[in-house]
């Protein structure tokens, strides 16, 4: 384990941030701490990286107590959201402070800095200060004097927050493969969910309070903890609908607009407890007319994106319903549609505490997922 | 705008034609007079058209004042060494106690610092003479009177607010993280506040010096009280010298323009600066 | 909770130089700081005692008197009276003027940039020194003002030599020096005012007056406040230009608070009653650098926050 985080709290002020948060991170995994803002993602990391100190709880890294060692002295390289770049040195004195610190020649210097430019693709800009550098290019060097270093631990806050759509797209491709190629731990913090499924071997996802889940990606998504985190993962958003369970013959069961629809065993005692149900729109298919058990829909819109089609209907009882396909399939016919629900991906939460309701059998088997 | 009447015009005219005449001709004036002989000086009416003369100049950089009658030893340029020297001292003296606490202010924020700002912000505004009438006293008894190490000591009750308040502003604006990421970058607190705190607040930093020793220049009451002839600085001397050289008025002037001279260079080359300083940091130009 | 027993020892270390430096960076300006508050404590003693430099065997504790003696006293009644008028003379022409040259410079312009760095002149000589210049141009045997007064027909105009004058003189010479000190904070507020209110105003045909009083100066007033007592607290202390000009006089013409308290310390070698006026007027600039300071941190917050 090269980083463990044991029961941190950090205040400013009247303001509890973090309250008793534990995490770690395996050597050479990345981590994704994935959060609204003001879930205290940035504090973590500025915790770990030394610049500010924890009111409580320890920090280990490598095994060794963080309590009382200098940032300078923990090993660490971060990239900042804000590149926090010096705006008196140009790119080349940027990405070498990490080197400078230390007994390195000037000519070990220049080469370990023309190799992270390349590898980055900025070798032409190394001679700019940063006011002529664009966003990208910012970003870039940013993220090569974090990588200079070689740290053992890399944190990486929302580095791509401040660049533009493309520019984020073709990261998100090429950071994996940096980062493995660095061999560092990586703690990588942001708000898209979708850069956290891309790049997280684990998930960590924080809230106002701390950590509410940590799982890998497909944990994440196939068994949040609680609505919250349903809603957060996936695109369109999770379908959260009121429902009371009943137990049949037939097995635990709901009903949506009139028409029962069994959910999976292993739900023991949550008949007549308020419920909701969380159904992924992409485990919702359209049927024919007729089909048995098919849930009538009202068609409001239809949204073609790039590889799916989302259909926004309403029920019977006028709650609404979204509804994702694969590009290119058919859709339902104007007006009305008939949806099937596919039962195994169907989350219970308890309506009161919002927490998923676990069953004690699963038989879930790996959807499609996201993304 | 656009739409200024002809007698509107005008009317602006006038007013900054007065507004210029009232605040230029007195330096105009005593320009002029630096450059003429007490004869054409005492001429009545008084004219602009003279033959001008260096003679003032000569006699104060020579330190020979010599009249019809007699010659006088004049120390004047004693007291523009002294200015110099004391301006000069105490502004890097201030600096080197203001710059550091300004980034203790600015960054560190610590238990009690802003009010051990403002208590050094209120000296700016304390009567001087409270202090320095007990501090003459002192000053016998401990031998610093008339010492240069007294008077930039105390030449801190100006230098030390300004250059504190403008550049904490200045360390202020320069974000946390980029200190942060030098320090992760592997470097010790010393050295990230010399190469980015630093550097980073240079303007200010500059801006506040040139303004401090404009101010410690221009200072008249400290000298008075502390200092005897030998220390003097050109504001004290100046009076001296008026009794002294009794009827010199050429050579008066001339002293006079040596020494605005200096402050007014440097006002000019840092007129950018100049707002912020004259508010302590409060208003930016 | 951690481990206290392997937590506590590096956690000390760590915490007392991270702690410690600040007060280590500010430790010199501290005890500069506190080399200047010794001596404002001894004044304070000073002023509650009877203590004259010619009488030293003399003097001794006598609490209250000194500021008793004072309600008394008709020469410090006049000095409240000099130093007041001064104050009040000096900041109210010099913020009708100042604000008048700052509407006057206010849209910029290369002539009106060259006009503001020009009036900064006065502002960069040195009070005293001004003093003297002013000093040589009313001189009454060849001062061109006084060539100038007799021109216009007041002739045995005498300037800082008349009491009936001197007043005038020495403000004269203080709306010299400091006018352009408002012009310039003024000059920069009126600048900085944001455009659309005028724009609007200009657009529906207000008329312009009604601007200037109803958009203008509200919006100036934080600029006006921190000028004006800036100015006020230096006004009422003010002692180089008077005392290169007069050393207070004629007679007790311009005994202001500064040049009274000097002159009773140097002159009359009463330590005690020097004390007790500067007590008083520290008294008097305490209060009003507390409002200072309040609106100057409201300005500089609103000013950094624009920034």
């Amino acid at each position: 384990m090269t980083l463990a985080l044991e029961n941190i709290v950090k205040a400013f002020k009247k303001d509890v941030v973090l309250d008793g948060v534990s995490l770690s991170v395996d050597s050479g995994e990345t981590l994704v701490l994935f959060g609204p803002s003001g879930a205290g993602k940035t504090v973590l990391l500025r915790l770990i990286a030394g610049v500010i100190e924890p009111d409580e709880g320890t920090i280990t890294i490598q095994g060794r107590d963080m309590d009382g060692v200098e940032p300078e002295d923990r090993g660490i390289g971060m990239a900042f959201q804000n590149f926090a770049l010096f705006p008196h040195m140009d790119a080349t004195q940027n990405i070498a402070a990490p080197l400078t610190a230390r007994n390195m020649s000037k000519s070990a210097i220049t080469e370990t800095v023309n190799r992270i430019a390349r590898m980055l693709k900025i070798e032409h800009v190394l001679h700019h200060k940063p006011k002529e550098l664009s966003n990208g290019q910012k970003q870039r060097t940013a993220l090569a004097r974090a990588l200079a270093g070689e740290p053992d631990i890399l944190l990486l806050d929302d580095p791509l927050r401040n660049v533009d759509a493309k520019l984020r797209f073709e990261m998100r491709l090429e950071l994996p493969r940096l980062l493995k190629d660095q061999n560092a731990t990586v703690i990588y913090v942001t708000q898209d969910y979708k850069e956290a499924m891309a790049l997280g071997d684990r998930i960590a996802v924080m809230n106002a309070h701390g950590i509410e889940q940590t799982g890998t990606p497909s944990e994440i998504y196939l068994a949040p903890a609680n609505i919250e985190i349903a809603r957060l993962f996936g695109d369109p958003v999770i379908n959260l609908l009121d429902v009371i369970p009943e137990q049949t013959e037939g097995g635990m069961r709901i009903t949506l607009s009139g028409v029962p629809v069994p959910i999976d065993g292993g739900y023991g005692e949550v008949a007549g407890r308020a419920c909701i149900v969380g159904i992924r729109p992409e485990a919702l298919r359209f049927v024919a007319e007729g089909t048995a058990d098919a849930i009538p829909l009202t068609i409001e819109t239809e949204t073609p994106l790039n590889e799916k089609t989302v259909t926004l209907g309403l029920t019977k009882n006028g709650r609404e319903i979204m509804v994702s396909r694969p590009a290119g399939t058919p859709g339902p016919a104007e007006g009305t549609g008939f949806i099937a629900i596919d039962a195994t991906h169907v989350h219970l939460f308890d309506r009161a505490t919002g927490n998923r309701i676990v069953p004690t059998e699963r038989h879930t088997a790996r959807s499609q997922g996201a993304a | 705008m656009n739409t200024t009447s002809p007698l509107e015009r005008v009317l602006r005219g006038i007013a900054i034609t007065l507004v210029i005449l009232f605040f230029m001709f007195p330096i105009f004036w005593i320009v002029l007079m630096s450059f003429q002989t007490n004869a054409t000086i005492l001429q009545v009416p008084p004219s602009i058209f003279f033959e001008p003369t260096l003679q003032n100049y000569r006699g104060l950089i020579t330190g020979q004042l010599v009249t019809d009658t007699s010659s006088l030893e004049i120390k004047f340029m004693g007291n523009l060494f002294n200015s110099l020297f004391l301006s000069t001292t105490s502004v890097a003296v201030g600096l080197v106690l203001g710059v550091p606490a300004a980034y203790a202010f600015a960054r560190l924020k610590f238990r009690g610092s802003e009010d051990i700002a403002f208590t050094l912000l209120s000296f700016r505004f304390a009567p001087p003479l409270l202090v320095l009438l007990p501090l003459t006293i002192y000053f016998q008894q401990l031998g610093l009177a008339n010492t240069y190490g007294g008077l930039i000591w105390v030449y801190q009750l100006i230098v030390l607010p300004l250059i504190l308040w403008i550049v904490r502003g200045y360390f202020e604006d320069i974000p946390a993280d980029i200190e942060y990421a030098y320090r992760i970058a592997g470097h010790r607190w010393w050295t990230t506040f010399r190469k980015i705190a630093l550097p980073l607040a240079g303007p200010g930093i500059a801006a506040a010096a040139l303004l401090a020793f404009i101010f410690a220049w221009n200072n008249f009451i400290f000298a008075l009280v502390l200092a005897s002839a030998d220390k003097q600085p050109v504001t004290v001397g100046a009076l001296a010298f008026i009794t002294a050289s009794g009827v010199q008025y050429g050579q008066i002037a001339a002293g006079i323009i040596l020494s605005i001279a200096p402050t007014f260079a440097l006002a000019l080359y840092a007129q950018r600066y100049l707002v912020e300083g004259l508010s302590l940091g409060a208003v930016k130009g | 909770m951690s481990d206290v027993s392997t937590g506590a020892p590096p956690r000390r270390r760590f915490k007392v130089s991270r702690r410690m430096l600040p007060y280590v960076l500010s430790l010199p300006a501290l005890l500069v700081c506190i080399g200047i508050l010794i001596p404002f404590f001894t004044a304070v003693l000073y002023s509650l005692q009877r203590y004259r430099l010619s009488q030293p065997w003399a003097r001794k504790f006598n609490w209250g008197e000194n500021y008793l003696n004072f309600l008394s006293d008709s020469s410090f009644w006049n000095t409240l009276k000099v130093s007041l008028t001064y104050a009040f003379a000096t900041v109210g022409i010099e913020l009708l003027l100042g604000l008048g040259i700052a509407l006057l410079l206010q849209k910029r312009s290369r002539f009106n940039n060259f006009v503001s760095i020009m009036l900064l002149m006065p502002l960069m000589t040195a009070p005293a020194l001004a003093a003297l210049m002013w000093k040589l141009m009313t001189n009454p045997g060849f001062g061109i003002l006084s060539y100038f007064a007799d021109l216009l027909g007041f002739t045995n105009f005498n300037w800082a030599s008349d009491p009936q004058t001197a007043m005038l003189t020495v403000v004269i010479v203080d709306v010299w020096v400091y006018t352009p000190f408002i012009m310039i904070l003024l000059l920069a507020g009126l600048r900085s005012l944001p455009q659309q209110p005028f724009e609007a105003a200009a657009l529906d045909g207000v008329p312009r007056w009604f601007v200037f009083y109803r958009i203008t100066l509200p919006m100036l007033t934080p600029f006006l406040l921190t000028a004006v007592l800036f100015r006020v607290i230096e006004s009422i202390q003010q002692f180089d230009i008077i005392y290169a000009m007069t050393q207070g006089g004629p007679g007790d013409s311009l005994t202001v608070f500064q040049v009274e308290a000097y002159l009773n310390f140097f002159q009359s070698t009463n330590v005690g009653r020097s004390a007790a006026l500067m007590m008083i007027l520290w008294a008097i600039t305490f209060f009003l650098s507390n409002i200072f300071i309040k609106n100057w941190l409201r300005l500089r917050e609103r000013q950094r926050g624009e920034a």
